[in-house]
């Protein structure tokens, strides 16, 4: 089953074609990598997908449902949550407050304006859980933006997850991360992601070989293939637009 | 501070506020309550500068509308009683909020401050104008202060400023509980996490112009609950106090001395004030002067205010109390 699925999704920026007829299909439960060279157009593609930017032209659909042109916020709440390659969290606030925020928006608490917020015991509950899933139980009273690297980026990806969203997008998870730190994350995702929809924008090869069921090659802005990692690695297509530079 | 500590605090603190108007009469009872008024007019600006990160230059619009909303349900309602006539002074900042609420909270930073500015001033030129509601620049005053009145049970005479006293810090303190307790709600969480990253809010799936829209218009009330206390304190509100450009600026400048983002900020803020301004009259009319030296000396070196201060002169003191 089809759970997202976009249809000759094109966008440019004013004049700059940045993605041409784009028919990308997700199958429910699979992990699925799109890789390709800087400026092939992979994060533009995740911001038209999760409504950062209105296609130019196109459709997109997720879990049937045309979502062309809504809003992050609508989108997110039909079960569609995402991370991004810059680190985006609320920097002022704890690690604890920031993954509480996320599990009070996966438990639909937004105008509640009659009860303290450290007296709801579920809440608590869930956001211990999820820190101590990701280790950070021991950061819980560190600012976001004082965490070390590699903690803020699993906050990140956490965050993503802790809505609990059917289909997650992880924009390059592990930018910037030591070889270590990669290892760590990767695991990381592997674990939380059990039975979901996945779809990774990821630069580091040994990564997508690793997690993704299936692979999706970008380049200029146009699906250059799609399909199992044995497939694309065989793909002669992808040999010399991609992997091949990397072998010289 | 452990917990007994603290609400022993607390008790001594409201005893002292008990028994304050007795021990030092009239004159520093009324410098109470007018300090009381501008930390609530504040506060309830930090609300929306602090907590959501949404600075306002015509935070007065609501001020002075809570207080025009009281008087002139005074004048023209006949034995109307004090509580109502406080909560029409809510009830007209609440219906201004809610006009123009759905107008501002799709912008921030420096569209939403000059939005407010011009309708700040908009508001004191109708002030100014509107001679027959308003009084234009003499404003309207000696309107009749109904007793506080629990038919058969007591009636209180608010002309008597210790009863008064009582009256308007048992309001202004409530307020300020209430506003407390919202910053700890779910709710609360979410304005100040629009503050810090209003993208990610709206990835996590909360409406980011809704959120601004309740807390302006929570905002919007206890400024008008404010400037109705004022109005009843001063028993006159005019076009200058209450919409003037100053009235706005004030509680801004409260707040980044107090410090921005925490709740006790603009309380403390509006205490510095009431105290320099004290202190200035006494040797020169030119209090402004002495503001705005604090005010350059405090972004220059306490950018988190007095609050931040005590912070971390308090940390200080516990790494050394540690080492």
């Amino acid at each position: 089953m089809t759970i997202l699925e976009t249809r000759s999704l094109s966008h440019d920026f004013g004049g700059l074609q940045v993605l041409t007829d784009v028919n990308l299909q997700v199958v429910a439960g699979e992990r699925h990598a799109i890789i390709g060279p800087n400026g092939a157009g992979k994060t533009t593609l995740f911001n038209n997908i999760t409504g950062t930017y209105t296609p130019s032209q196109g459709q997109v659909y997720f879990k049937d449902k045309n979502i062309t042109g809504a809003g992050p916020c609508k989108i997110q709440r039909l079960g569609m949550g995402r991370s991004f390659q810059i680190t985006s969290t609320f920097d002022r606030l704890t690690a604890f407050q920031n993954i509480r925020l996320a599990v009070l928006s996966q438990k639909g608490i937004r105008f509640n304006l009659f009860r303290f917020v450290d007296q709801m015991d579920e809440v608590t509950r869930d956001t211990v859980e999820i820190l101590k899933r990701i280790n950070l139980f021991e950061d819980r009273f560190t600012l976001a933006g004082n965490l070390s690297y590699g903690k803020h980026r699993s906050l990140e990806i956490s965050m993503a997850l802790a809505t609990n969203p059917d289909l997650v997008m992880l924009d390059e998870p592990t930018a910037g991360m030591s070889v270590d730190e990669t290892h760590y994350a990767v695991g990381l995702i592997r674990r939380l992601t059990e039975g979901k929809t996945v779809v990774i924008i990821e630069h580091d090869m040994e990564v997508v070989f690793s997690l993704a069921d299936r692979i999706t090659v970008l380049h200029h802005g146009t699906i250059l293939a799609t399909g199992t990692p044995d497939e694309i690695q065989q793909n002669p297509n992808v040999q010399t637009a991609y992997l091949g530079q990397m072998e010289d | 501070m452990n917990k007994k500590t603290k609400s022993l605090l607390w008790i001594a603190g409201a005893l002292f506020l008990l028994i304050y108007p007795r021990l030092f009469g009239i004159y520093y009872a009324n410098i109470v309550v007018t300090f009381a008024v501008y930390a609530l007019f504040a506060s309830s600006l930090n609300l929306l500068l602090g907590f959501t990160g949404l600075l306002s230059f015509g935070h007065a619009m609501y001020f002075g509308t809570g207080a025009y909303g009281t008087a002139l349900a005074l004048t023209h309602i006949p034995g109307l009683p004090l509580i109502p006539a406080v909560l029409a002074g809510l009830l007209a900042s609440l219906v201004l909020a809610l006009c123009i609420a759905p107008l501002v909270v799709r912008v921030s930073g420096n569209a939403f401050a000059m939005m407010h500015m011009a309708f700040g001033q908009l508001m004191f030129v109708l002030a100014l104008k509107l001679r027959d509601v308003t009084g234009g620049e003499d404003g309207i005053g000696g309107f009749d202060i109904p007793p506080f009145s629990i038919p058969g049970v007591i009636s209180l005479d608010m002309t008597d400023p210790i009863l008064f006293y009582y009256f308007a810090m048992t309001v202004i303190i409530g307020s300020l509980w209430l506003l407390w307790f919202f910053t700890k709600t779910p709710f609360g969480q979410i304005m100040v996490a629009v503050r810090d990253n209003a993208k990610r809010v709206d990835y996590l799936g909360y409406r980011v112009p809704h959120t601004k829209a309740v807390v302006y218009v929570i905002a919007g009330c206890f400024a008008g609950v404010a400037g109705s206390i004022y109005a009843l304190f001063q028993n006159l509100v005019a076009a200058y106090d209450a919409y003037g450009i100053l009235t706005s600026f004030v509680p801004v400048m409260m707040t980044m001395v107090g410090g921005v983002g925490q709740f006790f900020g603009p309380i403390y803020g509006a205490a510095i004030f009431g105290l320099i301004d004290e202190f200035t009259t006494r040797f020169t009319d030119r209090v402004e002067l002495v503001l705005g030296l604090v005010l350059v000396l405090v972004i220059m070196y306490a950018p988190y205010g007095f609050a931040g201060f005590i912070t971390k002169m308090r940390l200080r003191w516990a790494a050394r109390k540690a080492a």
